[in-house]
């Protein structure tokens, strides 16, 4: 099963979080250990492994990034797996404006300037926004080749950002 | 997860972290990156006429093995013919380091960047003795 049939979905870029949330917790309850005490070894065990499953599922559906990069998967193009595939879409030019990027963050990093690094972050995360937006059109019209590259995006940027993060908490502490 | 001596040691003393002069004709740059884990990794070698890796730079953001696997091979290819560095394998990198499979690719990114080097070094070379070609002729008027 994939992690949208643990919900009864057909696999979607867009879903009501809200109401994922509620399904989770109304099938976490099925499948609650305190109402199966009467229940087999075997049942128990199973409905371990189901909440587990449902558990995971949940955790990737409701982050609309993870979402994008698991239908991407189901799509057959596993952006977590090292395939020399994935690797190849990337544009040069592209890797080039990320390492520029970054040359420029560890510049801001090493005089402390905060400001300026979340200014960057900012931007960054915009064109992730973008990015993202692209690789779900790409999704929804099949186009598996470039929501590949849009997604590779999505994954730099995010990098990136963490990166800023790292930085703020660092100096904040 | 645990990482081995060997890339502790790169990592904290990593090895010719730098760039050198892109447009310089006897340098070949190569830049990598593995959108699985965001990581990217230059690695630039200066390589002389005859074909040997005189100096290497590299500059990796990533992750611990990723910059162990950069700075190894910058250690490892210098002094080496082109011939040589180009068969440095993603096993030799991962042996050294002693990588877990979830790491190999950090070295496969290393052996990558040594490639495009080397390939980005020999079209900047092929067009410069095109332009050799050409050149002469373009500067010269007709002769009488």
């Amino acid at each position: 099963m994939n992690h949208f049939e643990v919900f009864g979905l057909a696999p979607v870029l867009e879903l009501d979080v809200k109401a994922l949330e509620q399904r989770h917790r109304a099938l976490s309850l099925e499948l609650h250990p305190d109402r199966l005490v009467a229940a087999d070894a075997k049942a128990r065990l199973s409905a371990l492994e189901k909440t587990a499953a449902l558990n995971d599922a949940f955790k990737v559906l409701k982050d609309p990034v993870r979402r994008a990069f698991y239908v991407l998967r189901l799509k057959g193009v596993d952006l977590e797996s090292e395939g020399g595939a994935a690797r190849a879409a990337m544009p040069m030019a592209f890797l080039e404006e990320v390492m520029e990027r970054r040359e420029r963050l560890e510049a801001l990093k090493a005089r402390g300037e905060l400001a300026q690094a979340r200014a960057l972050a900012d931007d960054v995360a915009r064109e992730q926004q973008a990015a993202l937006e692209r690789a779900k059109a790409a999704l929804t019209s099949d186009d598996v080749a470039e929501a590949t590259h849009q997604l590779g995006r999505v994954r730099y940027y995010a990098r990136f950002i963490e990166e800023v993060e790292a930085f703020e908490e660092e100096a904040s502490s | 997860m645990a990482y081995s001596e060997k890339v502790i040691e790169h990592y904290e003393n990593s090895r010719n972290v730098g760039t050198l002069d892109k447009e310089d004709p006897n340098v070949g740059t190569g830049l990598v990156g593995a959108p699985a884990c965001g990581d990217l990794m230059r690695l630039q070698l200066k390589i002389s006429d005859d074909g040997i890796v005189q100096d290497a730079k590299f500059k990796t953001y990533g992750c611990g093995s990723a910059i162990a696997s950069s700075s190894l091979v910058s250690e490892w290819v210098k002094g080496k013919s082109v011939d040589e560095a180009q068969t440095i394998t993603n096993k030799e990198i991962a042996r050294e380091l002693s990588l877990p499979p979830v790491k190999i690719h950090c070295s496969v990114l290393a052996e990558d960047a040594i490639k495009a080097a080397i390939k980005d070094f020999q079209e900047k070379r092929a067009k410069r003795q095109a332009q050799a070609v050409v050149a002469p002729k373009a500067e010269t008027p007709a002769q009488p």
